[in-house]
């Protein structure tokens, strides 16, 4: 039986590191996209609109 | 609208008429089908469970018929409640709130209705295939590969789905609840790839390994991330209460995702993996208190001067009740990764209790939550019964109490007893007699919870064919 330990840790480790990397990347455009600006908390207000129609400026 | 005005108004019942239904742009089809499907399966499981905890009281229950022994209905329980009625429950809300989110409708009825289809296929699958004993013998992992393969299949349909609708979206900001949907898509497609094909090209201790950060992770980043979707969707939503912090949550969202990866192994420790490794999982597991609390503390912000709501609000009943599991059961993780406590805990009854808090006290607390809010608006009609809507709340909440305490306690009594090497097995399994009782008794309970949240939910989409709705359904609102 072959055994695929080393390539299936590989593995697991290279999904991890990616997953990290992803998760960087987009926390670092989360800063470029205003997310922690002064602006960040309309979005909770907008979110209680009614918003069946597509909200305030729906489109069908 | 203007903070001060929405929180003048937060006593209120969310108002909508139903003008504003007939010219909702929301099919929401995909979203019916899915949370129908997820419901029926919800009972069905709940009678295995109350089967196999049946068996600890009664042990000869069932005779020795192969399809109803403890080793084929437990992983049917498992898989069932897990895929069959909570995941399933959660993507039908996803496919209610990612749109209503982002001000479209969602990219692909068809596609999502095919979705429905398949997922109905291969939960009627594993029902079969766990039944008749074809099982892999992997922890969560159990489904034969066919089914894993239509798993992925299904999962890659509803990530294009609901990432297509994001990405067509008509507000560029993007509220937590849209960034915990698209984490959980990413996700689980990371850790059910790990767990169900990675695990097969490995051996020995890695593939323990492998399988126990599936495991965790199942419900660290599966079920918890899309069950946190939908408590920040639905507590402000049913309170008409704006979060307290959007910053916060925020915080939450990116501790956790940098944080739960590496918990898994704490469920390996004084196993045979290396010391490091256990020093990284107790260490990662600790810092999980960071998003669990970022978390909690917003909810709780957020009731700040609403908790009156809760008289005759169920669906905030159940979320504010889930929240406070979700605290207790993610105090309880850390704790548990602790070598000293580990000794004592680990494979005993107190890893059920811990899971059922986690998987039924907070997260299927959210999704019944969820259901009970989406339901009446859906199929624009009022709900069944504010009353049995009551008596779901607290059925779910007593009996859910009785089975998680008694099973912490159980679990350090039979812990402490395996360490003492004086003290014959089989003198462990007699002592916990007492549990054992109180675990049925409320899993009876349990089950009356499910039988009123069914019985409510489907006589509310039997009734509302043909009827009229004028104004906003009370019972929506709880």
């Amino acid at each position: 039986m072959s055994d695929f330990n080393i390539p299936s840790v590989a593995f697991i480790y290279a999904f991890i590191f990616l997953v990290a990397f992803g998760a960087l990347f987009f926390f670092f455009r989360t800063l470029r996209d205003g997310y922690w600006g002064k602006n960040s908390e309309d979005v909770k207000y907008r979110m209680l609109e009614d918003d069946e129609n597509g909200g305030e400026y729906g489109r069908k | 609208m203007e903070k001060e005005e929405i929180i003048q108004d937060a006593g209120e019942i969310p108002v909508s008429t139903a003008a504003v239904y007939s010219e909702s742009i929301h099919e929401d089809r995909t979203a019916k089908m899915f949370l129908i499907s997820s419901i029926v399966y919800f009972f069905i499981v709940g009678i295995i469970a109350l089967l196999i905890a049946a068996k600890f009281v009664f042990p000869t229950f069932l005779g020795t018929i192969p399809q109803l022994t403890y080793g084929r209905l437990r992983p049917l329980h498992v898989n069932g409640m897990l895929f069959g009625w909570l995941l399933a429950c959660d993507m039908a809300l996803m496919y209610y709130i990612v749109p209503r989110l982002c001000g479209v409708k969602l990219w692909s009825e068809k596609l999502g209705m095919a979705t429905a289809v398949l997922w109905n296929v291969i939960i009627l699958g594993a029902v079969v295939s766990l039944l008749m004993g074809w099982n892999q013998g992997w922890e969560y992992a159990e489904l034969p590969l066919p089914l894993d393969v239509a798993v992925v299949v299904a999962w890659v349909m509803f990530g294009a789905n609901l990432f297509l609708t994001i990405a067509n979206r008509k507000y560029k900001a993007m509220y937590v609840s849209l960034w915990y949907a698209m984490g959980t898509i990413l996700w689980t497609a990371f850790v059910y790839l790990t767990g169900n094909f990675a695990t097969l090209f490995a051996t020995g201790v890695n593939q323990a390994n492998l399988n126990w950060m599936y495991v965790h992770n199942a419900v660290g980043l599966i079920f918890t991330p899309v069950g946190l979707a939908i408590a920040y969707y639905f507590i402000p939503k049913t309170s008409n209460t704006p979060l307290y912090s959007h910053k916060l949550s925020m915080i939450g969202f990116w501790s956790l995702a940098f944080v739960y990866v590496w918990t898994g192994a704490h469920h390996m420790i004084h196993g045979p993996i290396s010391q490091w490794l256990q020093t990284i999982t107790i260490v990662f597991s600790v810092m999980l208190l960071i998003p669990v609390w970022a978390a909690v503390y917003n909810f709780f912000s957020t009731m700040k001067g609403q908790w009156h709501q809760l008289r005759d609000n169920v669906s905030l009943k159940f979320l504010m009740s889930g929240v406070v599991f979700y605290l207790l059961t993610c105090f309880q993780g850390p704790m548990h990764s602790l070598r000293a406590v580990n000794a004592i805990v680990s494979k005993t009854d107190w890893i059920p209790g811990h899971a059922h808090m986690a998987v039924l006290g907070a997260f299927s607390f959210f999704a019944i939550a969820g259901a009970y809010y989406m339901v009446p608006r859906v199929f624009k009609t009022e709900l069944y019964s504010n009353a049995l809507a009551n008596w779901s709340f607290w059925l779910f909440l007593i009996g859910g109490l009785g089975f998680f305490v008694t099973l912490w306690l159980g679990g350090f009594w039979q812990g402490w007893q395996w360490n003492n090497p004086a003290i014959p097995f089989i003198d462990t399994v007699i002592a916990l007699k007492p549990i054992w009782h109180t675990r049925l008794a409320s899993g009876f309970l349990m089950f009356g919870g499910i039988v009123a949240f069914a019985y409510n939910i489907l006589a509310t989409i039997v009734g509302s064919k043909g009827k009229e709705v004028h104004a906003e359904p009370a019972a929506a609102a709880a």
